[in-house]
């Protein structure tokens, strides 16, 4: 039940589709994020943040390295990124999804009041919700090492430390925007951040955090 | 604000609607940090409303979260141009708080502004996803234009087919380059100005004019 409710505080696990229009017991839109605690989990991508050159890292290339280091997330189908718009990296398509909904998913994202995309998404949540949090099925594996890139190296093998270490890696797969380093200090994904439906409000050096979901943007006026 | 102004305000609104047909763009003020977003915010504000936007500061990451001014009127050539205008937190690829410690902060609050700093360019990020109908990209001229950040940013901008204006800011300043902001991003148009010194505003003006309104 890695998602709680901030108002009623009612559990949501990963990915549930519930939460993405507020939850449906009081209407909230904030949930802290629950670590369920360690899990093996790869730490590829780990190091090879380091500021590429300058110059030399356009938007579709910074994107795909992005991408590669990772099974591909829920938002990676809504996603309108300079690079993507035009062609289908997603190697497999939930039984239920529309046809059309490559080539429209910018525009649905861009323009959706909620309810369709979330039908949408169902699935692939689901499916990327126990990708995250338990053994990882061939299928599931053969699904992401498809979409990672071929001069890609394999994922690192070791395992994280129990305890704070273990639940920032969690924290760092969960949201593969945000690295931890350490306490205060942090890598971005900017392609990860500007794609994802829902963004982070709160950090927290525990591991949890606070999300907000889109209906209410806290924004300060003046 | 006085009932007068409300008054004013809700029929010009009313007005708008019916007329203009559109409310005014919301403009996104987007950049590295410490380039002068809140500095040229400050002076947009300030010129056609009186207020501020926010507080300025040489500490890097002195915004934190997006703030907003609405219905600003710019008066250009006998026309009138509405916009909201939203200064965003500097957007990066790292925080580190051990950059604050150089200013005279203590680590705990150095850790502090970092993670507000990280939050921030997660919340600029989503903005620029959603909410934002045009940019002003603010670059301090002295510095050197070719970085990741830029380059992903105007990347995205153009992918969403915004309207962008890209200011060279800094231009009071020795080393200050304009020359290789325009060569680093020769699809669009650079305008330099001081927004601390208030140099070269009125281009900048015209330029809202023509790009937002
Ligand atoms: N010399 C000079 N300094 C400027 C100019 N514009 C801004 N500054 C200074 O640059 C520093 C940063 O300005 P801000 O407006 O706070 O920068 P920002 O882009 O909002 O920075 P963040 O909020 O941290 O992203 C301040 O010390 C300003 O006084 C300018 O045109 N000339
Ligand atoms: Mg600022």
């Amino acid at each position: 039940m890695p998602h709680q409710c901030t108002s009623c505080g009612r559990t949501f696990p990963d990915g549930s589709k519930e939460m993405l229009s507020g939850c449906p017991d009081c209407g909230g839109n904030k949930f802290q994020f629950k670590p369920a605690g360690a899990t093996e989990d790869t730490t590829a991508g780990a190091t090879d943040q380091a500021d590429p050159p300058s110059g030399d890292a356009g938007p579709s290339g910074s994107a795909a390295e992005g991408r590669s280091r990772t099974p591909p997330t829920p938002d990676d189908r809504s996603a309108s990124t300079p690079e993507e718009s035009g062609t289908d990296r997603r190697p497999t398509e939930p039984a239920d999804a529309t046809p059309s909904d490559a080539s429209a998913s910018a525009d649905a994202s861009a323009e959706s009041d909620g309810t369709e995309q979330i039908a949408d998404r169902s699935d692939e949540d689901t499916a990327q919700a126990s990708a995250r949090s338990e053994v990882v099925s061939p299928d599931e594996l053969d699904r992401a090492s498809r979409d990672i890139e071929p001069a890609e190296t394999p994922p690192a093998e070791e395992e994280p430390e129990p305890g704070i270490d273990a639940l920032r890696d969690e924290l760092n797969d969960q949201f593969e925007s945000i690295r931890i380093v350490s306490p205060g200090q942090y890598e971005l994904n900017l392609m990860e951040l500007y794609d994802r439906q829902e963004y982070i409000i709160s950090l927290q050096e525990d591991g949890r955090y606070v999300i907000e979901m889109p209906d209410a943007w806290g924004i300060q006026d003046e | 604000m006085g009932l007068l102004t409300n008054l004013r305000d809700s029929i010009s609104r009313v007005t708008d609607g019916l007329f203009a047909a559109d409310e005014p763009k919301r403009i996104g003020i987007y950049g590295p940090p410490n380039a002068g977003k809140t500095t040229l915010a400050n002076r947009i504000a300030r010129d056609w409303t009186g207020d501020a936007v926010g507080p300025e500061s040489h500490i890097p990451h002195e915004t934190r979260r997006a703030r907003r001014k609405e219905n600003v009127e710019i008066e250009r050539n006998g026309r009138k141009v509405t916009i909201d205008i939203v200064d965003t937190p500097g957007v990066t690829t790292k925080v580190d708080y051990k950059e604050f410690l150089d200013h005279d902060m203590e680590k705990d609050d150095a850790v502090r502004r970092s993670r507000e700093a990280t939050e921030g360019v997660a919340e600029a990020m989503h903005w620029l996803r959603e909410d934002v109908d045009g940019v002003i990209y603010v670059l301090d001229s002295t510095t050197d234009p070719f970085t990741q950040v830029n380059t992903m940013l105007i990347g995205i901008i153009e992918s969403q087919d915004l309207p962008a204006l890209i200011l060279a800011n800094k231009t009071d300043l020795e080393g200050s380059d304009v020359q290789q902001i325009a060569n680093a991003f020769p699809q669009h148009e650079t305008i330099p100005l001081s927004a601390l010194e208030g140099d070269n505003m009125d281009e900048v003006y015209t330029k809202i004019a023509e790009y937002f309104g």
